[in-house]
């Protein structure tokens, strides 16, 4: 009796495993499939109402988080201010390229949004719970105009690109997930490479693949590459702000810079995002 | 675990319910930087009350109805999930301890050994990518929220699963002795 339940366990974990494998060996890189779709059109509007009714408890909780935050933060932007008082110094020559450097980042709003977009306006109604995923889920959906690969932004910025999508719902992976690369370009100095994530630290982007000959420097603005050859295109729109870089070493030894690029975006923080949808690429 | 329909209904419930507070609530606040995950501490407390088999088949279904709700791939979350559920199971057939502390101390490092996993798959599955030295920090944050909030579901979890435990008796109202003759 007790080694037949013993057998039947085995058998259950087994089972068990060897579907897990199954369904990670199907599922993976193929987007959403149906089953997800059914429960997904089932539970978003579950979702959805958990989502509002829980957003005053959330904003508590986030309330506290920001206050103890706030404290060392002050320190910080005294540090900051006294460092910007010192650029200020020179800044009247910079003035006369500020307004280019405006219009080449496209910092308002409006303009930050090319042409030919129609932008569809979502709130993030669940993220994951792991350390490792760096994605949220949406409320708009493929009943909305929404498509697989279709920017995605915010206020601030550049925040990823829709990876999967059922009617109501879409999943977006942010730009520092760990399977996001995006395009990018340094401006002013026209430096192009590509934006790595440095995974587990959404504050923290990595500039990588760029031209070893050329240097940047802190606080130089990067924004979305948006290239096209003659078969294939970037998935992102040119000039969408992406970041503001921190940090440019330079290796000698290998002869390249290992550039940190903070995003504008506070990836850990998002609540309304706008999907680009439709336009051409790139 | 003695699984009854209404025990069962009862499992479905604390499942769905799990999944759906994490998402919407724990997923979106921030603790220390960090958003708590509690879907292991909870897969775990159901593998210590119900031992190995409720422990797996309770972790697969958390983490395959989480892959599904994130549009993820699925299996990822249910692999690792079940694991851990399971290890809990285990150690409650295999191990004899009646600390009190045994409950959350076990949510704390099988949350650790589940984050880990669930690393594993995903770079694994991953190109070439960076890791930051941060992700441990979070990690370890995640074990010490666990050690909390496992020890609160834990608890909770007991409760609601009381009928259906095979070791928990009723307490009865003592009662001094009759006296005969007296």
């Amino acid at each position: 009796m007790y080694r037949k339940q013993v057998r039947r366990r085995r058998a259950v974990l087994a089972l068990l495993i060897v579907g897990s494998f199954a369904l990670l060996t199907i599922t993976y890189g193929s987007g959403s499939n149906g089953v997800q779709r059914g429960v997904s059109a089932i539970f978003s509007p579950v979702q959805s109402v958990a989502d509002g009714a829980l957003k005053p408890a959330r904003d508590l909780v986030n309330w506290f988080d920001q206050t103890f935050d706030a404290r060392g933060r002050n320190e910080r932007l005294q540090e900051e201010l006294r460092e910007a008082r010192e650029e200020a110094i020179g800044a009247s020559a910079a003035l006369a390229e500020n307004a280019q450097f405006r219009k080449l980042l496209k910092l308002d709003r409006s303009g930050a949004i090319p042409s030919g977009y129609e932008p569809v306006t979502g709130r993030v109604i669940a993220r994951s719970p792991t350390v490792w995923f760096a994605d949220v889920t949406i409320d708009v959906g493929s009943g909305d105009g929404v498509e697989v690969n279709d920017p995605v932004v915010n206020g601030d910025g550049l925040v990823g690109k829709v990876s999967a999508v059922t009617g109501g719902s879409a999943q977006v992976a942010l730009i520092a997930d760990h399977s996001s690369a995006v395009t990018a370009r340094v401006v002013p100095v026209a430096v192009q490479g590509a934006i790595r994530p440095n995974v587990g630290d959404p504050g923290d982007l990595i500039l990588d693949f760029i031209d070893s000959t050329k240097r940047v420097h802190r606080g130089q603005y990067v924004v979305t590459a948006g290239w096209r050859s003659d078969e294939i295109e970037s998935w992102f729109p040119p000039n969408i702000p992406i970041g503001e870089i921190t940090d440019a070493s330079i290796f000698d030894q290998e002869a390249r810079q290992q550039v940190h690029v903070r995003p504008f975006a506070d990836l850990r923080d998002l609540d309304i995002v706008q999907v680009l949808t439709g336009g051409s690429r790139g | 675990m003695i699984l009854t329909p209404k025990i069962f209904a009862r499992l479905a419930a604390i499942v769905l319910l799990g999944v759906i507070l994490q998402l919407s609530f724990f997923s979106q606040v921030a603790l220390f930087h960090v958003s708590p995950d509690f879907l292991p501490s909870l897969v775990v407390a159901l593998g210590l009350l119900g031992g190995t088999m409720t422990g797996a088949v309770s972790g697969f279904s958390v983490g395959f109805l989480l892959n599904c709700l994130l549009v993820q791939p699925l299996g990822g979350g249910s692999l690792v999930l079940l694991s851990a559920g399971y290890l809990a199971g285990l150690f409650r057939e295999r191990v004899d301890v009646r600390s009190p502390l045994a409950a959350p101390l076990l949510c704390a490092i099988l949350t650790v050994l589940a984050e880990l996993g669930f690393g594993a798959v995903e770079l694994t599955l991953a190109t070439d990518t960076t890791v930051s030295g941060l992700i441990l920090r979070d990690v370890l944050m995640q074990g010490v929220f666990a050690f909390f909030g496992g020890w609160v579901i834990y608890l909770g979890l007991r409760r609601a699963l009381r009928p259906a435990l095979v070791d928990e008796h009723p307490v009865r109202a003592s009662r001094p002795p009759t006296v005969l003759g007296a």
